[in-house]
């Protein structure tokens, strides 16, 4: 569905993407994650075709984004991290900006919007930021664009909106869309990506599915200080030794996101190590 | 699909674009009567005892046109230097070209016949009133056997006072405002920020380049002469050696030459100069949307 072959992009002369090469596939939810500034957004914005790559090639369901051509624009949504929506009433995005796609769903958007606690009947212009980023959330949602990519779409939100994105996301997937989560709050996205991808400086770091996660690697807290000095990772806290182990055994483990992102940006060899064998 | 156009989306766009920007048309048009009444109050005040006359109403119709045209122009992709404004425009699922027409229709179309429309919502009323103040003043003050001429409602399109030939005059007002206009609405595609000054500088020093390039550099190689009747006709001046070793240069209708281009040149280039400008900006202004990166 979206095929990214040897990207190179360059803000000026300060390069981004040297050689990034990445394939997606429908029917799952990535979450793209790295440090700030190591090109998440970046890449966002060249696959929604808001910026050319200087060499390499992307293609999204055929098309090439440069072109923003009509049919891909409808097939393609976008909630960027810095976003903005007209002073309008929610009826009025209805009518007026819901008929540019042609899958846009009323009662999906209606629904989206009622799970985020937002009144049908208010107006953008008296939203607070996080309410209108669920009001574009709930849009790009019901918009049933192929592709939805979403740039750090729980900043601004609070814990309750957090938990509903969640929930909404979760049932918003289907086996015809793809939809693209770059965040650095990666506990934000615990329970709801089944693939990761990390980036940095310019190159993809990781990409493996949960499952291959969960098959291959053990996340626990240990007390056993040998166990501690033999694992892949960890990280002490108040609860014990915060772990990450090969997963000999074949147990299930709950993914801790953030302890498998701190082990891969700081211990990354020994992580791939596993997934090679 | 058609990929380009399509009128069902143009449309769509049309309307979308409306429903955000109502209020602040409607507000631009409110100012711009207020400021128009304003003028033509003080036009009254300054001049009692006369008519508005045609050289008022001409100069207010063509300086708020070109004015404010030109302004609203540099204003007309102001959403692109706007990072998250500029994404929301480029996401929207209509082509480059549909987005253009859609700009081009109110700040174009729109914007014009608005303008003229509230033009002379204002001043056919101005016009009225200083006739009946004017016509109060002359009873007073009138001379035996005088009498009193009542100002019209002047027809910015056709002809100033009394003069059938000054016609064509308006209809080369109106091509260049286009024109100026045109490159203003590139000037906001291609500058991100202070569009209208960096558009007004660079027209500057475009018409600067231009004055050089003729007076300096063309004129410098042409032999002593003059541009003769237009551009593409030069009249060579007879030039002699004198005994002293300096010329003279002597000009009549018996020595001179006049070397012509073939006169289909001149009428390219008058077409150029009266017609190709706006579409030439627009298709750039085009070009430039297809481009822009955020």
């Amino acid at each position: 569905m979206i095929a990214i072959q040897n990207l190179h992009f360059a803000y000026r002369k300060k390069p981004v993407f040297t050689g990034l090469s990445l394939q997606l596939q429908p029917g799952h939810i990535y979450g793209l994650l790295g440090k700030n500034g190591t090109g998440k957004s970046t890449l966002l914005r060249n696959m929604a075709g808001l910026l050319f790559p200087d060499k390499g090639k992307i293609e999204i369901m055929g098309f090439n984004p440069e072109e923003r051509k009509p049919s891909f624009l409808q097939e393609v949504f976008m909630v960027p991290e810095e976003f903005y929506m007209p002073d309008v009433p929610l009826q009025h995005l209805i009518k007026h900006h819901a008929p540019f796609y042609p899958k846009f769903n009323k009662t999906q958007f209606e629904k989206y919007v009622t799970d985020f606690e937002i009144p049908l009947d208010s107006t953008l212009q008296n939203m607070s930021y996080g309410q209108k980023k669920k009001v574009l959330i709930s849009f790009g949602l019901a918009s049933n664009a192929s592709v939805l990519l979403m740039d750090e779409p729980t900043n601004g939100l609070d814990i309750m909106s957090k938990s509903q994105f969640r929930k909404v996301m979760a049932g918003a997937l289907d086996e015809n869309k793809c939809i693209v989560i770059s965040t650095h709050q990666v506990k934000d996205l615990e329970n709801l990506i089944d693939r990761i991808t990390i980036i940095d400086e310019g190159k993809i770091l990781f990409d493996q599915t949960v499952d291959a996660i969960s098959r291959k690697l053990s996340f626990r807290i240990s007390f056993d200080s040998e166990e501690v000095k033999q694992a892949l990772y960890s990280e002490s806290s108040l609860r014990g030794n915060a772990i990450i182990s090969p997963n000999t055994e074949g147990e299930e483990s709950k993914l801790d996101l953030e302890l498998l992102y701190k082990a891969i940006i700081i211990n990354r060899d020994s992580i791939q190590s596993v997934f090679k064998a | 699909m058609n990929q380009s156009f399509e009128l069902s989306r143009w449309l769509m766009l049309v309307s979308k674009h409306w429903s955000e920007n109502r209020k602040k048309y409607t507000l631009s048009l409110i100012a711009m009567a207020g400021l128009l009444l304003v003028w033509f109050v003080f036009a009254l005040v300054m001049e009692r005892a006369r008519p508005i006359d045609d050289n008022i109403q001409f100069v207010t119709y063509y300086f708020g046109l070109f004015l404010v045209g030109c302004l609203y122009a540099s204003m007309l992709f102001a959403d692109l230097s706007s990072k998250s404004k500029g994404m929301n425009y480029l996401a929207i699922p209509a082509s480059h070209f549909e987005k253009l027409l859609c700009t081009l229709f109110y700040g174009v179309i729109a914007f014009f016949i608005c303008y003229t429309l509230l033009f002379y919502l204002i001043d056919a009323p101005m016009v009225k009133l200083s006739n009946a103040i004017a016509y109060s003043h002359w009873q007073k003050t009138h001379l035996a056997g005088s009498t009193f001429e009542a100002g019209r409602v002047l027809n910015v399109f056709t002809a100033i006072g009394d003069s059938d030939n000054h016609g064509d005059e308006f209809y080369h007002f109106l091509l260049a405002y286009f024109a100026l206009q045109s490159a203003f609405i590139f000037g906001s595609v291609y500058f991100p920020k202070f569009s209208f000054i960096k558009t007004v500088i660079s027209l500057l020093l475009i018409s600067l380049f231009f004055v050089f390039f003729v007076g300096k550099v063309l004129n410098e190689m042409m032999p002593y002469g003059s541009f003769y009747k237009g551009i593409t006709s030069y009249r060579v001046f007879h030039v002699e050696a004198a005994a002293s070793g300096s010329t003279i240069v002597t000009s009549n209708d018996i020595t001179d030459k006049l070397v012509s281009l073939p006169s289909w040149i001149e009428d390219v280039l008058i077409f150029i100069a009266k017609y190709a400008f706006a579409p030439i900006f627009w298709t750039l202004a085009y070009y430039r949307l297809k481009e822009k990166e955020i």
